[in-house]
C-alpha cells in the first residue's frame, strides 16, 4: 500500500533505507529539523543542516521515487541556549522559499523549562508572521503529559494560529484526546520502546477514529524503525480493518494536512 | 477526502484468542524482571521507580477501564495550570 511518513529523520538514515522504504510503499515523507545527538556550536551549523534538508535529502529521496519535504527550526533540546536559538530563528526565513519546506518544526518542549517555552513562543511567532504550518514535538516519558498541556496552552493563546494547520506529534493514550478535542492534528509515533507500538496505535485509531490522526516512524539515529508504518498497516489489516480506513490514516490524512502548505503536491492520484 | 471509515467490531473472544500469547509473553517478561530485581543485591524499599511499577500493576488488576491512559498518567509529572505565571511568561 502506498503511504506517507509524516515524520522521519532521513539525515540519520542510509541510502539503503530510502530504497527499503520505497519498496515498502513509501511515496512521500516529511523530515522535521531535530537534535543531532550533540549540541551544535553556531548558527552556521544550522545553516549547513538546513541546506542538507532542502538540497541534498530531496535528491537522495528522488532516486527512489520518494518526494521529500521538510520543516525548519532549532529543536527543544538546543533551545536551552536562548541566544543561539534566536540567531537560528532569525536565519530560518532564508530557507522558507525552498521548494520542499512545509513549515516550522519540530518545535516543542523537552524538559518543559522556561527557556524552552520562551523559544517555543518565538517559533510560533515566526510561523505566524510567515504564514507557515507548524509541526510539534511533545516531550518523552514522564514529561509528555505536562509538556503537551503547556504546548497547547501556548498555541491557543496566539489568536493568529489556525489549529487545523498544526500537527502535534508523539501523542499517546493520555494526550491524544485533548489534542484532537482542541482542534489540532495528532501524530502517533511508532517507536520500539519510548513511544507507541503499532498495536497501541491501532487501539487509538479504534477509539478516536481517523479524523485528523496520522502515524509516523520518527526514524532517526537512535533505536527506531523507519519501516514502522508498514508494521501499523499490517496490524490494522490483521484486525480486519478496511483498506479505506488504513489508507485514510497513512496516506489521505497526511495529504490533507500537508496540502495546507503551498509547496505540497499529492504524490499519487486519488483512488 | 473520504468520510471517517468505521472500524470493524471484534468480539471479546476474538480479541482474546488473537492477543492471548502476546499478553502471556508480556506477563512473563514482567515476572522475569521482578525475579531479576529480587535476585539483585541491595534494598528496593525506597525505590520510587519500583513503587511506580507496583502501582501500575495494581491498575492492570483493578476493575476500571482506560488502563493504558491511567498507567500513562501514573508515570507522568503533574501539570500546573499556572506554569506561565510561574515562569514569568505572559
Amino acid at each position: 500500500m502506498d503511504y506517507i511518513d509524516p515524520h522521519i529523520h532521513m539525515v540519520s538514515r542510509t541510502t539503503d533505507d530510502y530504497e527499503t522504504l520505497a519498496r515498502m510503499g513509501c511515496v512521500a515523507m516529511s523530515e522535521p529539523a531535530f537534535w543531532a545527538g550533540f549540541d551544535r556550536g553556531s548558527v552556521e551549523s544550522f545553516r549547513d543542516y538546513f541546506r542538507q534538508l532542502t538540497e541534498f535529502e530531496p535528491k537522495r529521496a528522488a532516486q527512489f521515487g520518494i518526494k521529500h519535504y521538510t520543516w525548519l527550526c532549532i529543536n527543544a533540546k538546543e533551545a536551552e541556549n536562548v541566544s543561539l536559538s534566536r540567531e537560528v530563528i532569525a536565519m530560518i526565513p532564508e530557507f522558507l522559499e525552498a521548494s520542499n519546506v512545509l513549515g516550522i518544526g519540530e518545535i516543542g518542549l523537552n524538559k518543559n523549562t522556561k527557556n524552552e517555552s520562551t523559544i517555543f513562543l518565538e517559533h510560533v511567532d515566526l510561523a505566524a508572521r510567515f504564514n507557515q504550518q507548524i509541526l510539534i514535538h511533545t516531550p518523552h516519558l514522564e514529561d509528555k503529559y505536562q509538556g503537551t498541556k503547556m504546548i497547547l496552552d501556548m498555541l491557543v493563546s496566539d489568536a493568529r494560529i489556525e489549529r487545523s494547520r498544526v500537527l502535534v506529534d508523539h501523542v499517546e493514550e493520555h494526550t491524544i484526546q485533548e489534542v484532537l478535542d482542541r482542534g489540532f492534528w495528532a501524530g502517533m509515533t511508532l517507536y520500539p520502546i519510548t513511544k507507541c507500538t503499532p498495536a497501541r496505535a491501532a487501539d487509538m485509531i479504534e477509539r478516536f477514529g481517523t479524523e485528523r490522526l496520522m502515524a509516523n516512524s520518527a526514524g532517526d539515529w537512535g533505536p527506531s524503525k523507519p519501516t514502522a508504518i508498514p508494521d501499523l498497516i499490517m496490524e490494522l489489516k490483521r484486525r480486519g480493518h478496511s483498506r479505506e480506513l488504513i489508507r485514510k490514516v497513512v496516506y489521505e490524512n497526511p495529504c490533507e494536512f500537508f496540502s495546507q502548505s503551498k509547496n505540497f503536491k499529492a504524490p499519487i492520484a486519488p483512488s | 477526502m473520504s468520510q471517517d471509515p468505521k472500524p470493524p467490531a471484534r468480539s471479546a473472544e476474538k480479541v482474546l484468542s488473537e492477543e492471548f500469547f502476546i499478553a502471556r509473553s508480556k506477563i512473563l517478561d514482567l515476572a522475569a524482571t521482578l525475579d531479576r530485581l529480587e535476585r539483585a543485591d541491595g534494598s528496593l524499599e525506597a525505590l520510587h521507580q519500583l513503587k511506580l511499577l507496583e502501582q501500575g500493576m495494581e491498575i492492570l488488576l483493578d476493575d476500571q477501564s482506560d488502563k493504558a491512559k491511567r498507567v500513562q498518567l501514573l508515570m507522568s509529572r503533574p501539570y500546573d495550570p499556572d506554569w506561565r505565571k510561574n515562569y514569568g511568561l505572559h
